[in-house]
């Protein structure tokens, strides 16, 4: 009886999941000839424009996880010290709604705020040297860059999330720590942080795994910049030309079951280690 | 006007018998893939004069594209509109790629505000057949193709062959502010060198006066370097050279070194605030291309001069050299290879760029020379302009350097990369141009040209 | 829940109530936290703030004027106006692709998997467990991932180019089955299903009479997410569909094209200026912006209970 009630989903799960999946798995392994091993990988990793889009990536992540994690750990923090409802309630909706914004519309919103002739802080810009949106957007300031829009759009909902965990921990534990004499620092450190490892693990993933898929910034921010920003960038920008500037899509195919892997496994790990899944 | 329109006409009519004989010749013929070849040099699809076309344009497009739909009822028109292929984005050749996977799809027509896509259309890509049809063996006619102003299809043409039609030129002409020459006692600058001695010569006498921005990358490359004919961006077969050493780009690279040294050439972009803030009204004469006009000097949120104020000369050549100029820019219509009506293709490209709706829905200098005399002198009777509008911009139009390479990238990213944050630094160009030469060497490579 | 907000809230007044006989230590990291609190307030409404105004401002006083002086309302109204104009309203057309794109994504998506969820909670059948673990797995891949598989195979169905191109794949949504099964797991238990089927009911009228009832705030949350994540998706739209089918977050990166700032080079007739760019970002965002403004309070606790697809 259950089947009938899981049977669209189940398709759904079957030709939008698995099948893609399974038909990129066989690109990658194959080319024209028919079975290729790892070849197209091989290709991929010879590619002069792999190991920076890597580094690329990976400077962004590693800028992006450190930020996220520091600072939405410590505004959940400060939101659920105030103690006065409505403040907290605002302070919750000021971080949130800049995630109304994701995706295009958020690279739109920096496109103005780092192109000095028309952005707020303009002045803050051209105190720090740039005094053209070329200027602004020049390579090493990319990871910076994308790791502000990311955090913009993204930390509201994790500060959220954290401000819910943490109004689940028992206050009695709170109160107990504080009778003892600790602080509203070491409360943090010695209490709460420890009991939010769960969600920061499970942002950390979510992190991962999104700001791997870069896209659409520096696509957007290439296109404004007549080619500044550079349209090999990205790992996801490579996958993008590989299918449909050189029409290689066995190149393709194998350099986005990369990405599928390291999303896969990290996944993995969070499923069955993480506990995040277990009922409690 | 009229005449362009009856000239338009009969072209067309001659072009329809023309294509209806190779229909009949086709159909006498046992290989029609062979004839086919013929007809049209490439592989053209089976015809049919009922399909409908698509037409790819961008937004400024879609007007002249909707009334080629109008004056054609009995064809089915779809107009869609993109990006136009803008600087950076590469939807055109992305989509073609993915149409080329799909098989089917393409556009018949497609408008790009590129000028160097024939570099990939117009060879096969990835074993797929070259998008862009060929125009002048067959499917257009030579009287036609003729009529564009001399070296407007260059950047189009390959090995002879002629892959697209140019929508508009955007050649450099010199600007010039009547009121303060008069005022100063300065003469219009003819040349590179009576540029330079006016900039020195203003540095000294009236400073804070500019003679133009070297800002954008647009400028640096297109205005200065190409109408210097300077080789920093050259392609030949499927050689790409770059070279900084030549005596043409060090006499470029010292006139803007000293110019900026002395504060008559500034680095903030024509499109800045600070410029707008620092320069308007301060510009005694400046090279640029046509579209300042409209961008820059007429709009309303821009430097927006008074009728009568500004004048427009011939462009800067080096004194008793080939008077030859810069080109910012330019669209391109191309005709799909694997259109069904190949017929309908021919008029839509004919109407949009020699008939009277193309002088109509000008937006910049057209291409096509008799449409471009009479939107000149559309343009001459507002008197906006002092000097010689018309003659200036023809002029221009006719005499851009042909030495430029139109390869598939870009000649502006190197410059804004490496020679905007130089100069934002207060580094001379000469600095530079080693770093500048590699980057241009290396993206060629990158993009498949030999580039010793 | 209401036991342990008044521990909450009591707990918190004691700690206000102990900071004041704390030293000034204790001060200082209020300040510290307090300062931290609306830097970061301004870092996230500044650019918001700053958007709201300038479609207000002409081209000039945005480039020219203050940042946040205010401009008039004639000026907007002449903005809207020309961003109406582009295209002969283009700009409409794909907010209502992607309303098509997005609602037709959302119906779906609810229709498959409420009852999926609920299967998965509630009734045991054979390959529970497998498309259990599936969905986990599945949940966490980030969707871009596929785009590129998921375009050839839509290129081998012939249907790239149709709204279907997009809806489909927007409606394989793993988190909402996810979010269900455990909502369903947690509020409703198997004796209460149990009972119902011994008075004689059958497995659908024990969902539709039983369950459904119960399931609003699952299917207002599945639904929530649902929505704004395929507003917002760029990268599959992009690829599938053409022209004037693109949605609205494809459109306006492509009026970029337009702006002379950013691609100076095209004598363009169509001219967008900076503020109706920055109108048409505001108006891109502005259904999610509104169901944001009117859910905050039960996507809080939604959000808690389920954690949220990044």
């Amino acid at each position: 009886m259950g089947r009938v009630f899981i049977s669209l989903y189940t398709a759904l799960l079957v030709v939008f999941g698995l099948a893609p999946a399974l038909y990129a798995l066989v690109l990658a392994f194959t080319d024209e000839a028919g079975f290729a091993g790892f070849d197209n990988f091989i290709g991929i990793f010879n590619d002069y424009r792999f190991w920076p889009a890597v580094t690329n990536v990976a400077s962004f992540l590693a800028l992006w996880l450190v930020v996220q994690t520091v600072f939405v750990v410590l505004l959940a923090l400060i939101v659920h010290q105030i103690s006065v409802r409505w403040i907290g309630a605002v302070a919750r909706f000021v971080y949130y709604i800049p995630g109304a914004f994701a995706g295009a519309a958020s690279v739109m919103v920096w496109l103005f705020l780092l192109d000095p002739a028309v952005s707020p802080v303009s002045g803050l810009l051209t105190s720090m040297g740039f005094d053209s949106f070329v200027q602004t957007v020049e390579q090493g300031n990319l990871p910076w860059i994308f790791m502000i829009i990311a955090f913009w759009t993204g930390a509201g909902q994790w500060i959220v999330i954290m401000y819910g965990a943490l109004n689940g921990i028992n206050p009695e534990v709170i109160e107990a720590a504080r009778v003892d004499g600790a602080g509203i620092f070491h409360t943090a450190v010695k209490v709460q942080i420890p009991l939010l490892k769960k969600w920061i693990a499970y942002m950390a993933v979510m992190c991962l795994a999104a700001g791997a898929q870069l896209f659409v910034e520096p696509r957007v921010l290439s296109q404004a910049s007549k080619g500044v920003v550079p349209e090999d960038y990205s790992l996801n920008q490579l996958v993008y030309l590989y299918a449909f500037r050189q029409g290689d899509y066995h190149g393709s195919a194998a350099l986005s079951i990369m990405l599928l892997v390291v999303s896969l496994l990290l996944a993995s790990v969070f499923v069955f280690k993480g506990g995040l899944f277990d009922r409690d | 006007m009229t005449t362009i329109h009856s000239m338009a006409k009969r072209r067309t009519g001659v072009l329809l018998a023309a294509t209806g004989m190779s229909a009949l010749v086709l159909a006498g013929c046992s290989d029609s893939a062979e004839s086919e070849d013929t007809a049209f040099g490439f592989p053209a699809a089976e015809q049919d004069a009922e399909s409908p076309i698509t037409v790819w344009v961008d937004a400024s497009r879609e007007g002249i594209a909707q009334a080629f739909a109008d004056d054609n009822p009995d064809l089915t028109v779809n107009v869609e509109t993109y990006d136009g292929n803008a600087g950076g984005s590469d939807t055109f050749r992305t989509k073609i790629a993915s149409f080329d996977q799909s098989g089917e799809g393409w556009p018949d027509v497609v408008f790009s505000s590129q000028t160097n896509d024939t570099s990939w259309a117009g060879t096969e890509l990835n074993g797929n057949q070259a998008y862009a049809a060929v125009l002048n063996e067959g499917l257009m006619d030579q009287e036609y193709l003729d009529g564009f102003t001399e070296g407007a299809l260059d950047p189009m043409t390959v090995d002879g062959k002629v892959y697209g039609v140019r929508n508009d030129l955007a050649p450099v002409v010199t600007y010039y502010d009547q009121t303060l020459m008069d005022e100063f006692g300065y003469e219009v600058p003819t040349t590179w060198e009576e540029y330079l001695e006016l900039g020195e010569r203003l540095a000294e006498e009236h400073p804070g006066y500019i003679l133009g921005s070297v800002g954008d990358s647009f400028v640096g490359t297109f205005v200065y370097y190409f109408g210097a004919q300077a080789p920093i961006f050259q392609v030949e077969g499927n050689t790409f050279t770059s070279d900084f050493s030549d005596d043409y780009s060090v006499r470029m690279t010292e006139l803007i070194d000293t110019l900026v040294d002395n504060g008559t050439l500034v680095d903030e972009s024509v499109f800045s605030a600070e410029f707008l803030e620092q320069y308007a009204g301060k510009i005694v004469a400046m090279p640029g291309p046509a579209w300042y006009t409209g961008a820059l000097f007429e709009n309303p949120d821009s430097l927006a001069y008074e009728a009568g104020t500004l004048g427009v000369a011939n462009p800067l050549y080096w004194e008793g050299d080939d008077e030859v100029t810069g080109n910012v820019g330019g669209g391109v219509w191309y005709g799909s290879s694997h259109s069904t009506n190949l017929d309908a293709v021919a008029s839509f490209l004919e109407y949009v760029t020699a008939s009277d709706a193309a002088l109509e829905y000008a937006g910049g200098l057209p291409a096509y020379q008799s449409v471009a005399d009479s939107w000149l002198e559309t343009q001459s009777e507002s008197g906006f302009y002092g000097g010689d509008f018309a003659g200036a911009m023809t002029k221009a139009a006719g005499s851009i350097w042909s030495g430029w390479g139109y390869p598939s990238f870009s000649a502006e990213t190197a410059y804004a990369n490496i020679v905007v944050p130089a100069l934002a630094a207060g580094e001379p160009v000469s600095s530079v141009t080693d770093a500048w030469q590699e980057e241009y060497l290396n993206q060629a490579q990158v993009q498949g040209y030999d580039a010793p | 829940m209401t036991a342990t907000d008044t521990a909450v809230r009591s707990a918190r007044a004691n700690g206000w109530a102990r900071a004041k006989q704390l030293g000034p230590r204790e001060w200082l990291t209020r300040i510290f936290f307090l300062a931290v609190a609306i830097f970061f307030a301004l870092f996230f409404l500044v650019p918001i703030a700053w958007l709201l105004l300038a479609p207000t401002k002409t081209q000039r006083e945005l480039l020219l004027e203050d940042p946040f002086s205010v401009g008039t309302w004639d000026t907007l109204v002449a903005n809207f106006e020309s961003l109406s104009a582009y295209q002969n309203g283009i700009i409409w057309e794909s907010i209502g692709n992607s309303a098509l794109y997005a609602g037709g994504a959302l119906i779906i998506t609810l229709v498959a998997s409420i009852p999926a969820g609920y299967a998965l909670a509630l009734i045991d059948f054979k390959g529970r467990a497998l498309l259990l673990t599936t969905t986990l797995v599945v949940m966490l891949i980030p969707n871009t991932a596929l785009v590129l598989p998921v375009f050839l195979e839509m290129s081998a169905l012939g249907l790239v180019g149709t709204a279907w191109s997009v809806i489909l794949p927007f409606s394989f949504f793993p988190f909402g089955v996810y979010l269900t099964y455990i909502y369903f797991s947690t509020t409703v238990s198997k004796d209460l299903l149990n009972a119902a089927r011994i008075d004689g009911a059958g497995e659908f009228k024990v969902f539709w009479l039983v369950a459904m009832p119960l399931a609003k705030p699952v299917i207002a949350l599945v639904g929530f997410f649902s929505l704004v994540q395929n507003w917002n998706n760029y990268f599959l739209p992009f690829f599938m569909v053409n022209g004037r089918d693109y949605p609205v977050q494809v459109r306006i990166t492509e009026m970029l094209a337009n702006v002379p700032a950013f691609n100076p080079t095209s004598s363009s007739s169509v001219v967008v200026e900076f503020p109706v760019l920055a109108l048409a970002t505001l108006l891109s965002v502005t259904p999610v912006l509104l169901v944001f403004l009117f859910s905050q309070r039960f996507l809080v606790s939604g959000m808690t209970a389920g954690g949220l697809k990044g």
